[in-house]
């Protein structure tokens, strides 16, 4: 790898927003990070490159140095389920059930995750997303305004 | 409509004088024979239909359940609710007919009665008391193109709707509890449950249930409806025909859906305001584990009740039950 490779991957990340690359094979290891917003990247962006990119080819003999953080698979961002409707939020079915879902839960485009109320309109609210519930951001029976945050979802592929 | 319908239409505007088998054949352009079979049918199915060998045919009575032909002929021309009606024996409630017709396509405007309902409901995963044969518990698909929010329109037009039929069938004066419970003299004798599919800014499909208790007598209603519910047949005095009953309602419903498709709700809110019995009374709203007391001040314009609360500010009321204090 040469540094007109490390210039195209450079520039694909911009084209791509992606703020992170990491490549190892034995005996050379790169690191390449960016800006977090590809609208603003530009200079700011290539100078952060230059700063923490370790570009260069290790000696053989010299290890590998331990990475600080374990790779991990990059983590879309959360999405939050928003109400369609001023209304009542309901979290369950019937006072006495269990709520459609909980922190934890995962649903699918057709789970059911929580009920709106406006005048005994009863709108069924679904994920529209695979993923996992990371917030529930009202209390049940607590009245919400059109386009209010009731969920955080960590959408799943 | 089909021939069955055509048959009951012709009968019932000749007001129970009769008409040959032979004028009836021409006049549906098909053969003596096939009225002949139609006629025997329709008896099997209660239609109370003699002949005479000079006069011909009569309608002199209709089945004691409910009849798809016979609902169909009363109502005329559709523009979209009645377009197709399916009756049940036995479901488990009308929603869960309609919201599968829904997910299978179905073309707005269907409408499935059942004569009675092993689950009906109410908010909130609550019984629904529909007892075989004594109301009229029915489902309607709409697919109107509205936002989520404004299909409160729907719901505030259906009462309006029932509150005319009933008005005009049975001579009593409904009032609406806000936001569309059906009361006459003070006890509720109709609601309203509006289930609604969507995405964030379209609406896939409405479902509006509507359960109103026709003919039953007081000594079955459940001891915890007693003193909150009543029947159109106790206040009235007299037995409602349901048939009736149901088609006019078909009819008003079919009215204030086109006029909220023309853009014309303000006119149905109107009426709704004039109808609402709410306003101005003292009440308890219960809102999840929250209770609200206040007296309720007025409508906006969407609807929502504003309540002036015991702590002298003023809220506006979306969802929870209400009720009314004497």
């Amino acid at each position: 790898m040469d540094l007109k490779d490390i210039k195209a991957i450079i520039d694909l990340m911009r084209k791509n927003s992606i703020c992170e690359f990491e490549l190892e094979k034995e005996g050379f290891k790169i690191r390449l990070k960016r800006g977090p917003n590809g609208s603003n990247a530009g200079a700011q962006a290539d100078e952060q490159v230059g700063a923490n990119a370790g570009i260069g080819q290790f000696p053989p003999s010299q290890p590998v140095q331990p990475m600080v953080q374990p790779p991990r698979p990059s983590q879309p961002p959360e999405i939050e389920i928003k109400s369609p409707m001023i209304g009542t939020f309901y979290r369950a079915p019937s006072p006495e059930a269990e709520p459609y879902v909980d922190v934890g839960s995962e649903v699918n485009p057709d789970t059911v995750v929580c009920i709106i109320e406006a005048m005994k309109v009863m709108n069924e609210i679904r994920a529209e997303v695979h993923g996992v519930v990371t917030q529930v951001l009202v209390e049940n029976g607590k009245p919400v305004e059109f386009g209010q945050p009731l969920f955080k979802i960590r959408p799943t592929e | 409509m089909n021939l069955d319908a055509q048959i009951l239409l012709v009968l019932r505007n000749l007001g129970g004088s009769a008409i040959s088998a032979a004028d009836l054949a021409s006049q549906l352009g098909v053969g003596r024979s096939t009225i002949a079979a139609h006629i025997a049918d329709l008896r099997r199915h209660g239609f109370d239909i003699p002949a005479s060998p000079h006069g011909g045919y009569r309608l002199v009575g209709t089945p004691e359940y409910l009849n798809a032909d016979d609902i169909v002929s009363r109502l005329g021309k559709p523009r979209v609710v009645g377009r197709d009606i399916r009756v049940f024996k036995e479901t488990t409630s009308t929603n869960d007919v309609i919201e599968k017709l829904a997910r299978d396509g179905v073309a707005e405007g269907v409408v499935a009665f059942a004569e009675s309902q092993t689950l009906g409901r109410g908010r909130l995963g609550r019984r629904w008391f529909s007892p075989a044969g004594k109301g009229l518990w029915f489902s309607v698909l709409l697919r109107p193109k509205l936002t989520p929010q404004q299909t409160t329109q729907i719901t505030v037009s259906a009462s309006v709707a029932l509150a005319r039929a009933v008005e005009t069938v049975t001579g009593l004066s409904p009032k609406i509890k806000w936001p569309n419970d059906l009361l006459v003299n003070g006890r509720k004798v109709a609601g309203i449950l509006t289930e609604l599919a969507a995405e964030q800014d379209v609406v896939r499909h409405v479902v509006v249930g509507i359960g109103i208790d026709v003919n039953i007598e007081p000594h079955r209603f459940p001891p915890e409806l007693k003193q909150t519910a009543t029947s159109l047949s106790i206040e009235a005095g007299h037995v409602i025909d349901r048939a009736e009953l149901g088609a006019r309602i078909l009819r008003e419903l079919d009215d204030v859906y086109s006029r909220i498709m023309r853009r014309e709700f303000e006119a149905v809110a109107e009426e709704w305001e004039t109808k609402c019995s709410t306003v101005g009374k003292l009440v308890v709203v219960t809102i999840g584990d929250r209770r609200v007391r206040g007296r309720a001040e007025a409508l906006n314009s969407e609807g929502a009740l504003l309540l002036r609360t015991e702590h002298g500010h003023l809220e506006s009321i979306t969802g929870g039950d209400v009720i009314v204090e004497k």
